[in-house]
């Protein structure tokens, strides 16, 4: 049998576009009479605020500013809680919480008028520490716990796979806030088609439910919103949040639009989400061979303001840190919890890149204690074809992972 | 406001900066040639690179003014009237090294660059050559292989 691009090397259908630079970003799209939007941000984590726009108003050339009050249907948004305000109405939550949208006829007037708005803040006690955050102390967000996802697994009886371990390994691990620094800072446009239908282009990983929370936003039904996605310059996760749609479709509707607007780098990266710093609590318990019979994980992933993927992202983290092992007696409490750090969501591998850190290494002092290489010990435990993980998927298709491990030891020549 | 005149991609152009305006304003917003991407403006990520008067050179960190006289070279001047393709360009196609493709305008000049100075770059002249563009997607594997596929191509006679 013979296909026309399995096994076969195709060039990309916007590869040419992309070659001669004619490929177009948000960005790159210029209309008749447009104008420009800029985006006024908090200062500071924890407050309540006013806003004084009254000076900034009177520049020549600001056509109009849009606050809270200017969200025509609800003032938010958030993948899976609207836990996200469209503009901060009293307070703010993190540092680049969006409170303000200047709209001028250049961008250097919009920029000039988001200086002159006056913010007054009444600074509130903040929490950083998301173990700190887990006491509740401190509400992020008014009458929600901190504590908004816990992910529970239980396997086997990890008592006595620990009684029966001949080596335990026990260590607490820390992984880092990340950003996706995609090259593409976040950029659109929006304008009002001759029907009312409110059009919105701009680079998005997840253009069918940008419609739907503008549409929410905006308080009209979701058929009479167009998102369009025109090239988007990287994502890698941090465009999966609404960041500039919902300001442009306000700002195009009340002003007539087009309205325009481009982040810088340094207003895209408090913008758009993080990768979840988490800490992780691990016990690992193996037999004499190098088996291993329990484990035991704690994590606490810090979502920051926001929840925006927290559930799914911890609850992987929850699953894939047993690492691709085998592993009969499991026990794993997983948290998402809120801090006033920037938020976090999707970034590349969604929880199950912060882990292996954590079970990796253990699998490594697991080897060292019992005088065994690393790749022994991971081929006595890997998955293959009808394994089961922890969380009770048995694997039914290919499961390379031991070729795969050899053939890098005999690249490494170690083993 | 400030006359100007300078060369893009062969064609002569007369116009009028700002004094504040950077080259990259003025080759995007006023000239059209978009293909000049802003990534950082602040000359570490390469995006907006253009070639200036032969070298390589990051259009956000130029004043429009700086340019008087000067000969540019954009994405835009590489493909031929016809449709072809600059050696360069079909070799970043055929080996894959265009993912999101917002560093690509950049990578491709950054390339040409080299290549005009040093026909026959090894392995580690194509990384420095290529130190002052960052790309996020691609891990830069396949653009140093597209750049030595690229060499071979012109050494050659173009293809």
């Amino acid at each position: 049998m013979s296909f026309n691009v399995i096994g076969k090397s195709v060039i990309r259908v916007d590869g040419l576009a992309k070659v001669t630079g004619k490929a177009v970003y948000p960005q790159d799209i210029y209309m008749d009479g447009m104008l420009y939007g800029k985006t006024l941000r908090s200062t500071v984590p924890h407050a309540y605020f006013t806003l004084d726009t009254s000076k900034a108003e009177k520049i020549e050339g600001v056509v109009r500013i849009f606050t809270a009050k200017d969200v025509p249907g609800h003032n938010a948004h958030g993948v899976l809680f609207k836990d996200h305000e469209v503009f901060c109405a009293q307070k703010v939550r993190r540092i680049g919480d969006p409170l303000a949208f200047v709209v001028a006829t250049s961008e250097k007037i919009a920029q000039k008028a988001v200086e002159a708005i006056e913010v007054k803040y009444e600074e509130l006690p903040a929490v950083f520490d998301p173990v700190e955050a887990m006491k509740d102390e401190i509400k992020v967000h008014d009458g929600t716990s901190n504590i908004i996802y816990h992910y529970k697994l239980r396997k086997g009886n990890i008592e006595e796979g620990f009684a029966k371990s001949h080596v335990v390994v026990e260590n607490v691990y820390k992984t880092s806030m990340v950003d996706h620094a995609f090259l593409q800072p976040e950029a659109g446009i929006a304008y009002v088609e001759e029907d009312g239908t409110i059009v919105v282009c701009a680079a998005t990983q997840y253009p069918h439910f940008d419609q739907l929370e503008i549409a929410e936003a905006m308080g009209v039904p979701a058929e009479k919103v167009k998102v369009i996605n025109p090239a988007v310059g990287g994502a890698f996760g941090g465009r999966e949040d609404i960041t500039l749609q919902i300001h442009l479709a306000i700002a195009a509707v009340a002003t007539g639009g087009p309205v325009k607007a481009v982040y810088s780098r340094e207003e895209s990266f408090v913008a758009h989400s993080k990768r979840h710093p988490e800490i992780i609590k691990i016990k690992t318990g193996a037999d004499k061979e190098g088996k291993l019979l329990a484990l035991e994980a704690e994590i606490i992933a810090d979502t920051g303001a926001y929840a925006s993927w927290a559930i799914n992202v911890t609850r992987k983290s929850g699953i894939h840190v047993t690492g691709p092992y085998v592993i009969p007696n499991v026990k794993v409490d997983a948290y998402a919890v809120y801090t006033n750090n920037p938020f976090c969501g999707a970034m590349r591998g969604f929880g199950a890149t912060q882990v292996p850190i954590a079970t990796e290494q253990q699998m490594d002092m697991l080897a060292e204690k019992l005088g065994i290489s690393p790749v022994e010990i991971r081929l006595k435990n890997a998955f293959t074809k009808g394994s089961e993980t922890a969380n009770g998927q048995i694997l039914t298709e290919s499961v390379p992972l031991i070729t795969c491990i050899k053939k890098v030891a005999d690249a490494l020549e170690m083993a | 406001m400030k006359k100007i005149s300078l060369t893009v991609n062969g064609k002569l152009y007369q116009v009028e900066v700002e004094e504040d305006m950077r080259l990259l304003d003025l080759l995007r917003d006023k000239l059209g040639f978009t293909g000049v991407k802003e990534g950082c403006s602040e000359g570490e990520c390469g995006a907006c690179s253009v070639i200036m008067d032969g070298k390589l050179v990051t259009s956000c960190l130029i004043m429009a003014f700086q340019a008087e006289g000067k000969e540019i070279i954009t994405i835009e001047g590489l493909q031929k009237e016809d449709g072809t393709l600059h050696p360069i360009q079909q070799a970043f196609l055929e080996e894959g090294a265009v993912q999101c493709g917002f560093c690509t305008p950049a990578m491709v000049l950054a390339a040409k660059a080299l290549l005009d100075k040093n026909p026959h770059p090894t392995d580690e002249e194509i990384k420095e050559g290529i130190s002052g563009n960052l790309c996020r997607c691609t891990g830069y594997a396949k653009i140093v292989s597209s750049v030595k596929k690229a060499a071979e191509y012109l050494n050659k006679g173009g293809k």
